[in-house]
């Protein structure tokens, strides 16, 4: 077991840079999760690990070992695929036991009873004898996962392996996944562009754009404490509110309402003229009346009722265009049209520099603290 | 609603009709030079002359003469023919495939050049290679070479015939194979490598058993091209005990009394070949023309 380290990590395609020094440090047995856009580089980043890619500049170790150079079959790494990639021809026994053929002298029957363990590991013993094209997307998924198990390597990759699957099954696998993942307790990397799979499954969160590493924390910390507004707006669904203000002294005004600061706000946006206001949906409030320095006349534009809770989108005034989102109880009833005063408390903002999108200001996480319970 | 569905049923009923009245023309019109030259094959001589050639043979004029004449003549064609034949098309088959892997499926510099190079040797006439190919021929003595393996040495120009065949089918199957290796799955193949296997590896685990409808293809394609060919049987075999099938079916035609009925039995003979790899192959060509997997 060893630790994986990317450093300084670069690709290029002839002009364009795919990825542009990346730099992580994977513990041993932690489940990162690479996230982003698509276009972003994360699939080029996990085809480098793998050795699918050469590296441009920089390199990655495994342990005190540089992979660079090593061919993907000298890597000790096991690799799942969006398409399951499995082999037609061959049964599921068949399919498990060819990486152990091609990579090990193991003897037949050594082979026999690991392709067996990780079969029933899996729950799929009694598919041994079938082909792939007799198997539905969540067995075919399985396997394609045993395939990587069977191999006991020394890292997982995983890209965007549960992509293909309906919704309640993903679902499902992504809980069975993470507990395989921790039972094994075998370093993992894992690519999706599904910001619900990187906070619910990741140890840690690396967020990428434009092939440049944006943040890496723990999914709370991503999500509370965006290192800048593309972090802050690619985590969470809905997202982010985001609001174009310019800095006035000791408010901020925008082309639909003022924000007064106070004075730890001010002293952060000290230096920038012009900054993102940035807001959760369920940090907005929806009250019916208020006259509090921090609260504003609306009109409900689109309600989404989720169930447990509803989607309301906001407009300054029923003409304009630009709405913003509010998440309320889903017993509240709230109707089109209605209007309300939303309330975006200070301590839940987040500010960003309207330039560089650098966050000049996260959310005080003075609540989150107090909201446990208290005896 | 009843009284619409019958008159619905009726029209269908009507085009049906239509339908298969139009295959059936079609089928005769097809099916008729056949039968023309089954019956014939089945008339004697006299038979042939007083009845037309499409109408079966009077109780009088049947016979199976020519089809024993035919074959004591064809006999030894056959035997030639599917010596050289049968290696060819497996040969020109299997290196298609590796060359089509080799450009396909694996990364390396000046493949584009290579690949266009087999592509140009696809639209290579047969007649602009057959001044080269004798003189090639002529310089690499086969029967001397082999005469050591006296064998071999007589069937010096079936040996000729198979390697020119083998080798002028290599680009065709080529272009065939590439195609079909262009819609593998290369994540498949990815996960291969990962699973620690070599290219050579691959190829034969893995991309050798995934083309069986693409061999079918190519089989069927290179089999009927290379047992049907008479120029190069013509150019390369001088000796008549090594002359392949087409040739033998040629001496059938008389210099003096046209034997129809023999020439007819001769020709089928000669097709019949073909036609079982047809029938043998036909699932497996049909699941590659239709690019399954």
């Amino acid at each position: 077991m060893a630790r994986l380290t990317l450093d300084s990590v670069t690709k290029r395609f002839d002009d364009v840079v795919a990825v542009d020094g990346v730099s992580v440090d994977i513990e041993d047995g932690e489940f990162l999760v690479l996230v982003g856009p698509s276009g972003c580089g994360k699939s080029t980043t996990l085809r480098m690990i793998a050795g699918l890619e050469s590296i441009s500049e920089g390199d990655i170790r495994l342990g005190q070992t540089s992979l660079s150079g090593k061919r993907p079959k000298e890597r000790d790494i096991a690799m799942v695929f969006q398409s399951y990639a499995l082999y037609p021809h061959m049964t599921v026994r068949e399919n498990m036991s060819f990486g152990l053929e091609e990579s090990t002298d193991l003897d037949d029957d050594t082979i026999r009873q690991k392709v067996e363990d990780a079969a029933s590991m899996l729950d799929i013993d009694d598919l041994l004898g079938r082909k792939p094209d007799e198997l539905s997307g969540g067995q075919q998924q399985r396997v394609a996962l045993g395939r990587a198990i069977v191999r006991d390597p020394e890292v997982f990759l995983m890209d965007e392996p549960l992509s293909n699957l309906d919704a309640k099954l993903r679902a499902q696998m992504r809980t069975e996944l993470q507990r395989i993942q921790e039972n094994l307790d075998t370093t993992t990397v894992y690519v999706t562009h599904d910001q619900t799979e990187a906070m619910t499954m990741g140890d840690r969160i690396a967020i990428l754009d434009g092939g440049h590493l944006q943040q890496v924390g723990t999914p709370l910390e991503v999500y509370h404490k965006p290192a800048n507004r593309f972090v802050a707006g690619f985590i969470g669904e809905p997202s982010m509110n985001f609001f174009e203000m310019e800095v006035q002294g000791d408010r901020l005004v925008g082309d639909d309402f003022a924000y007064p600061l106070s004075e730890e706000s001010r002293a952060a946006v000290e230096g920038s003229s012009h900054v993102t206001l940035g807001i959760r949906p369920e940090d907005v409030e929806v009250v019916e009346e208020g006259d509090g320095r921090h609260e504003f006349e609306t009109v409900v534009d689109v309600v989404e009722p989720m169930g447990n809770e509803n989607n309301v989108y906001l407009a300054f005034s029923p003409e304009r265009e630009h709405s913003f989102v509010a998440t309320v109880g889903g017993m509240r009833s709230v109707e089109s049209g209605q209007p309300v005063v939303a309330r975006f408390p200070e301590s839940a903002i987040h500010l960003f520099d309207a330039e560089t999108g650098a966050a000049l200001k996260n959310r005080s996480l003075d609540e989150l603290e107090s909201s446990e319970p208290r005896l | 609603m009843s009284s619409n569905s019958g008159s619905w049923s009726e029209s269908v009923n009507l085009r049906r009709v239509s339908v298969y009245g139009v295959l059936v023309v079609m089928v005769a019109f097809y099916l008729a030079p056949l039968e023309t030259g089954l019956m014939t094959a089945f008339k004697t001589q006299n038979a042939f002359f007083s009845t037309t050639p499409f109408a079966p043979p009077p109780a009088d004029g049947v016979t199976v003469q020519p089809w024993a004449a035919a074959l004591d003549r064809l006999g030894p064609g056959v035997v030639n023919s599917l010596l050289f034949a049968v290696p060819a098309t497996m040969l020109s088959a299997l290196f298609g495939s590796m060359a089509a892997y080799g450009m396909t499926n694996l990364n390396w510099k000046y493949q584009v050049g290579v690949l266009s190079l087999f592509v140009a040797g696809v639209f290579i006439p047969y007649q602009s290679v057959l001044v080269p190919l004798t003189r090639f021929w002529s310089m690499v003595d086969v029967a001397s070479l082999l005469a050591f393996i006296p064998p071999l040495a007589d069937r010096a120009g079936l040996i000729e015939l198979g390697v020119t065949h083998a080798a002028y089918g290599i680009p065709i199957c080529t272009v065939l194979f590439r195609g079909y290796y262009l819609s593998l799955d290369d994540e498949m193949l990815e996960a291969a490598r990962l699973d620690g296997a070599s290219p050579a590896r691959i190829y034969r685990k893995i991309v050798l058993p995934l083309s069986k409808p693409m061999f079918a293809v190519t089989l069927i394609y290179q089999f009927t091209n290379i047992w049907n060919d008479l120029l190069f049987a013509l150019v390369l075999v001088s000796d008549p005990s090594n002359a392949p099938v087409t040739i033998a079916l040629n001496t059938l035609k008389g210099s003096m009394v046209q034997q129809y009925n023999v020439q007819m039995a001769g020709a089928f003979i000669a097709a019949l070949p073909t036609l079982v790899i047809y029938v043998l192959f036909g699932e497996q060509f049909a699941k590659g023309v239709a690019g399954e997997t």
